[in-house]
């Protein structure tokens, strides 16, 4: 099977380096595929550019580097306009519609789908959590990874007493990435 | 466990089933009823008399504003705990509650204090409470013992407080959970930054 590449972009405090980190650990040790992470940030704590670049893979993954993503995860204007080039053609873009405008500039056969995962985060009661919605928006929508790996991958990666609510965020993107991607099919 | 998962079936250890669920007006009656028929022992390290119209009245009303949320643990028609989260709408405590419980001692040792309990803890830390105080009487080691489960720490002792039934003076005991602190390894986590990079 070919490797999957993902990058995930935003801003510091966002919650963007755990995101791409469930997503690899969920791969890695609830899929038994192979996965590497490597993370970026500014030297702020909040606010500043942040990215990370996943891979996963059926087998073993010589060079870890993601330079032309078959999928972005994105939840920041900027991150969208410097990531977007890099994207594969026919590629998936999956991004927080309140915070990213996507201004057809996508590659060729480039397919791209938003969710309102600030608010979803919100109505359920903390902002915080956006991040597990895109994570949960990311396994329904492609597909990568299973329902069952990715609640233990988020339940076995949050703090003791916020598993509730994160499994909650999880399952609203990973309902609302189904829905989306039955739409694009 | 929150509010969300209210109504739910509780099944204790012993196998017993009960069925818990945020107070109704019609469970009233059964309410004061298993007040009224708690043994002197128990009613006296609570902090109310319990067992009078005037005080169901005021609980009621409490309950109407939000000011109490209460949780009921009916076995068929009867009310066999109560559990409670006393919040203040204003003011400088407002993002704290206290929780008091009570079970019927047919019903103890059975899980239900600590079903009850945690359930409590989701309701406040889902309504944004971000302490949570209990207070006890130095002999309740069951009490200690289920909210210590919790995350619960002794906080503060108020020597010979407390008169218990044969005249003995006990101290009270507070315990506090700081749930404020659970959301803050989270935002923690999600920091996206790492000052140790690099080392």
């Amino acid at each position: 099977m070919a490797k999957t590449e993902i990058r995930v972009g935003g801003l510091g405090g966002q919650g963007v380096i755990l995101c791409a980190s469930i997503i690899g650990k969920c791969a890695s040790i609830y899929e038994g595929k192979h996965a590497t992470l490597i993370q970026a940030f500014g030297p702020e704590a909040r606010g500043s550019a942040c990215s990370a670049q996943v891979t996963v893979s059926e087998e073993v993954i010589g060079y870890p580097y993601v330079k032309n993503p078959d999928v972005l995860v994105l939840m920041s204007q900027d991150a969208y306009t410097q990531f977007i080039p890099q994207l594969k053609p026919g590629g998936l873009v999956l991004y927080e519609e309140e915070l990213v405008n996507i201004d057809g500039k996508l590659p060729k056969g480039a397919r791209a789908v938003g969710i309102p995962a600030t608010r979803f985060a919100e109505e359920l009661g903390r902002r915080l959590v956006l991040n597990i919605v895109m994570v949960g928006f990311f396994a329904g929508a492609t597909d990568l990874v299973s329902w069952e790996s990715i609640e233990k991958a988020v339940k076995s990666s949050v703090p003791k007493g916020t598993e509730e609510l994160n499994l909650k965020a999880l399952k609203k993107g990973y309902d609302y990435g189904k829905e989306q991607a039955a739409q694009l099919k | 466990m929150g509010l969300t998962t209210l109504p739910r079936t509780l099944t204790l250890q012993d196998g017993r089933t009960l069925e818990l669920h945020l107070l109704e007006v019609s469970d009233c009656l059964s309410l004061v009823e298993f007040y009224r028929t708690l043994p002197e022992q128990d009613r006296q390290v609570l902090k109310d008399d319990v067992t009078t119209k005037e005080w169901a009245d005021r609980f009621l009303r409490k309950v109407a504003t939000k000011e109490v949320i209460c949780l009921v643990a009916k076995d068929g028609d009867k009310v066999v705990g109560e559990g409670s989260l006393y919040r203040s709408l204003h003011g400088w405590t407002k993002h704290v509650g206290e929780i008091r419980l009570t079970t019927a001692r047919t019903h103890r040792r059975q899980g239900l204090g600590l079903a009850m309990a945690s359930t409590l803890v989701k309701i406040a830390t889902d309504l944004g409470i971000e302490k949570i105080v209990v207070n006890m009487v130095e002999n309740q080691l069951g009490t200690r013992r289920t909210f210590e489960k919790l995350g619960f720490q002794k906080e503060a002792v108020l020597p010979r407080h407390v008169k218990d039934i044969s005249g003995i003076k006990r101290d009270l005991i507070v315990m506090a959970n700081d749930v404020s602190q659970i959301w803050a390894a989270m935002e923690a986590m999600v920091q996206d930054y790492s000052p140790h990079s690099g080392e």
